[in-house]
């Protein structure tokens, strides 16, 4: 389903990506681990055009995505959900989560994507008409993933869901992503810091290091030990 | 008592104009982060235009304005799609699109200098007479200002709130990462809202110069109103930039009531400075 072949990316001089591949076959869950500031965010935002790859090519259901806009990639199905969530603060829940659907073609099926938002997360059909400034991080946090999955979208990138959260609402957000992907067969890449947890949901896994992939593992071949030494 | 009301009644007035002239400068300021240095010289070429088409092709006032208001449209587009995209590339932007529209703005005045001249024009009234209500009077052509303005804004604030392009206006207002993942075609956004916004800035300068006069250097006083306003009412924020307006039409009023009319500048920017230094993001804040 995506197929990222030897990307390259910079930010300024710096380059942060060095020859990245790493493959996302339909229904699965994959996860990338990798310390802070070794490129996780980077990769994720040259996969949805946000921060388009110097060289390298990153296919989507064979079509080549990295000269794309994001707005033509999400037009695609393909949606990313930053770490920093990126919400409307002035607008309210369901006003965000209506923005979702500004493509065309998630426009036909707001309804059912909405009815699905709210199975996931049923906490902001209670906070529907609440301004997005005024919530928690953990609301705020679904907002996002719910904004997300109301782009009609087969393939989501979601970075680190689960961090700045407590541990109940945690596991929230892990389960609405066990669900996302059971229950509408959504293709989904996570970065996450929380490792136990991501690698109860996923079946494969990638480690990046340095701008570079340095392993790539079967999750039941697991290993978290191999995972932490690797973070030093 | 009288006088005051008639005098409050007055500052309502151009308050609603000054709303008018600050709103175009609010709405590319709360989309793109761009701040319209060439803002007044805009408005006038509004007016200008309405002008030529009232006085010389000999049209009526309504399609006039109409045209007017289609070529502003273009004129903003155009802007956005030549020079501010292109600035907006590079590093530095904040800085190279202030100076940019500084420069077309003397530019344009000079250009409208050398074709129409430096001779005071003015927009005609549209009607005579006034209203009376017991001891309140007010000209029939100022209530139809005022009508004019409210019907805009009525109109803009349904369109931020229930038409495609203008919730995408919002989100980008809002969040410019937040919108880009959605899908929403940045680029496109901030073309038309400069369209918008050069409409609605034109607009204001045919209002204002149906009730004052018009010469190619107004537009610079009619701007510095509108940055005062703005920043007053909250960069970026519409409902602040209306209340700013408001405010200051009627402390203008009642400062040349009672001081008379050199002391309106000094109390507005002192105004000003003191809602900066107590509140940065003026008295309203929020988002468009």
């Amino acid at each position: 389903m995506l197929e990222v072949q030897n990307i390259d990316s910079f930010y300024g001089e710096l380059q942060v990506l060095r020859q990245v591949s790493l493959h996302v076959d339909a229904g699965e869950v994959v996860a990338l681990f990798g310390p802070n500031g070794h490129g996780k965010s980077t990769l994720l935002k040259a996969i949805s055009g946000l921060h388009p790859p110097v060289s390298g090519s990153v296919k989507f259901n064979g079509e080549e995505l990295s000269k794309l806009p994001t707005h033509k990639i999400v037009e695609r199905g393909l949606v990313y959900i930053p770490e920093e969530r990126n919400l409307f603060p002035d607008m309210t829940v369901m006003e965000n989560l209506k923005m979702g659907a500004y493509n065309m073609r998630a426009r036909k099926t707001i309804k059912s994507n909405l009815e699905f938002v709210f199975h996931v997360f049923p906490k902001l059909e209670i906070r529907q008409n609440q301004y997005c400034s005024t919530l928690s991080g953990g609301e705020g946090r679904m907002v996002a993933i719910g904004r997300g999955l109301m782009s009609e979208i087969s393939l989501l990138l979601v970075d680190e869901p689960s961090i700045g959260l407590s541990p109940g609402i945690r596991k929230a957000v892990f389960e609405a992503i066990a669900k996302i992907n059971l229950e509408r067969d959504i293709t989904i890449l996570i970065v996450e810091q929380e490792i136990k947890n991501a690698l109860a949901l996923s079946r494969r896994f990638y480690l990046l290091k340095n701008g570079q992939i340095a392993f790539e593992r079967k999750a039941d071949e697991l290993n978290v030990a191999e995972i932490e030494i690797a973070y030093f | 008592m009288e006088t005051i009301i008639n005098i409050i009644i007055s500052g309502l007035i151009s308050g609603s104009l000054y709303a008018a002239m600050a709103l175009g400068l609010t709405i590319v300021y709360g989309v793109s982060r761009v701040f319209n240095f060439g803002h007044g010289v805009i408005a006038i070429i509004g007016a200008y235009i309405t002008w030529f088409m009232l006085d010389v092709a000999g049209i009526g006032f309504v399609p006039s304005v109409l045209i007017s208001m289609g070529l502003m449209f273009l004129f903003g587009v155009g802007m956005y799609q030549f020079a501010i995209n292109p600035l907006l590339k590079k590093p530095n932007w904040e800085f190279s699109t202030v100076l940019f529209m500084l420069g077309a703005g003397i530019l344009f005045e000079n250009v409208i200098l050398q074709i129409f001249g430096p001779r005071v024009k003015s927009i005609p009234l549209f009607v005579e007479g006034s209203l009376k209500l017991g001891f309140v009077q007010i000209n029939w052509h100022e209530l139809i200002l005022i009508g004019i303005v409210v019907v805009s804004v009525i109109l803009l604030s349904l369109f931020f709130k229930y038409t495609r392009m203008g919730q995408a206006m919002r989100a980008v207002a809002q969040s410019i990462t937040g919108a880009r993942v959605v899908g929403i075609d940045i680029n496109k956004i901030f073309s038309y809202t400069f369209g918008l916004a050069f409409v609605v800035t034109g607009l204001s300068g045919i209002l204002l110069s149906t009730k004052y006069f018009l010469n190619p250097h107004i537009g610079w006083e009619w701007m510095i109103k509108g940055f005062v306003i703005t920043t007053f009412g909250g960069l970026g924020s519409t409902s602040g930039t209306i209340y700013a307006a408001i405010i200051l039409g009627v402390v203008e009023a009642l400062a040349t009531l009672y001081f008379g009319a050199i002391w309106v500048w000094p109390i507005w920017f002192a105004m000003f400075m003191i809602v900066l230094l107590i509140r940065p993001q003026g008295i309203a804040g929020g988002r468009l």
